[in-house]
């Protein structure tokens, strides 16, 4: 057996000069069974350490079942969110629509309410009738008097 | 396509590993690799990015262990607890066995007396098999203070193994 090569690769280990094949083949010598006795110290710097380190299965278990509680939790999230977010423009439109209906009717309002059926005109008009009976300074100009409602409403004569 | 089933989940042993080595507590090391594994999932839109996922995952561990190492104001547990000693399978008496576990141990402990970066280094290259350029990845460091690193690592164990075989015989 050819302990001069290993005991070359030994002294290129300890300058940190050896390449990963180079450690590869140290590895494989000390797990040997039989190597010569004043090299068995070294076997413990070659030992495996990494069978005896490992993470069991239900870590995995555990991490996947972490990951798929935040993806749930994300997902609710963005589906309130995008909620919210579609109704809010309607919810602004219906906001201006209604201010505008609302301020756009109190304008209308004393133009618009006496005159909505027949009987309101035949109100008015008894309403004016009235007016010329006790003033009949004016009665003659009765017949004058245009029947276009607003025109009416504008020229009712001061009493 | 990295997923994080087959990719990412199955380095969770070798993450482990070098927490184990930077923090010294086989609870603290778990919590680690723990907190890597959500943290590397938080990132998964820069996975497809990523040169070597692998070595982003290690140094992720490694930064976490780090801050641990450091929170922990070093309450390391006894070595003993920390490593399963597992038979080391190749010598044949009971006796040659328990002389063989004491080195093993003092392997670990003499390790566990190094600077960090020196222990990290080491590991890395020794159990994990990484070559000095993935070691500079993940360390953030350059290839050649990797191999200062690992050469000072070596030359220290070498001198303490040595001297304390010696006083065996």
């Amino acid at each position: 057996m050819d302990y001069k090569y290993i005991e070359q690769l030994m002294e290129r280990y300890w300058n940190a000069e050896t390449t990963l094949e180079e450690e590869s083949i140290l590895r494989s010598f000390f797990r040997q069974k039989d190597i010569p006795a004043e090299m068995e110290p070294l076997r413990a710097l070659f030992a495996d350490e990494a069978s005896s380190q490992q993470l069991g299965d239900d870590f995995d278990a555990r991490i996947l079942e972490m990951i798929s509680k935040e993806e749930t939790a994300k997902t609710v999230k963005a589906r309130e969110i995008s909620l919210t977010h579609r109704l809010m423009p309607l919810f602004k439109a219906a906001a201006v629509v209604a201010i505008i209906l609302t301020i756009g009717g109190a304008l209308q309002a004393p133009w618009d309410n006496t005159w909505n059926t027949p009987q309101d005109y035949a109100r008015v008009q008894q309403d004016l009738d009235s007016v010329a009976a006790v003033s009949p300074i004016q009665a003659e100009n009765m017949s004058d008097w245009s029947t276009d409602s607003t025109k009416i409403l504008m020229e009712r004569p001061k009493n | 396509m990295i997923s994080f089933h087959t990719d990412i989940l199955p380095l969770k042993n070798e993450l482990y590993r070098l927490a184990l080595r930077i923090t010294m507590n086989t609870a603290e090391a778990e919590d680690v690799v723990q907190e890597t594994m959500m943290k590397v999932w938080n990132r998964r839109d820069q996975w497809n990015q990523i040169e070597s996922i692998e070595a982003f995952c290690l140094t992720i561990c490694r930064n976490l262990s780090l801050d641990k190492m450091r929170r922990m104001d070093n309450q390391t547990q006894s070595l003993d607890a920390a490593y399963d000693p597992k038979d080391q399978g190749v010598a044949a008496n009971p006796e040659e066995q328990a002389v063989q576990r004491d080195r093993v141990q003092l392997v670990r402990q003499l390790i566990s007396m190094l600077p960090e970066k020196q222990r990290s280094c080491m590991q890395l290259r020794d159990m994990e098999g990484k070559s000095y350029k993935d070691i500079a990845a993940i360390l953030d460091i350059t290839e050649e203070q990797v191999k200062v690193n690992i050469f000072r690592a070596r030359q220290a164990i070498k001198e303490r193994f040595q001297k304390i075989e010696k006083m065996r015989k």
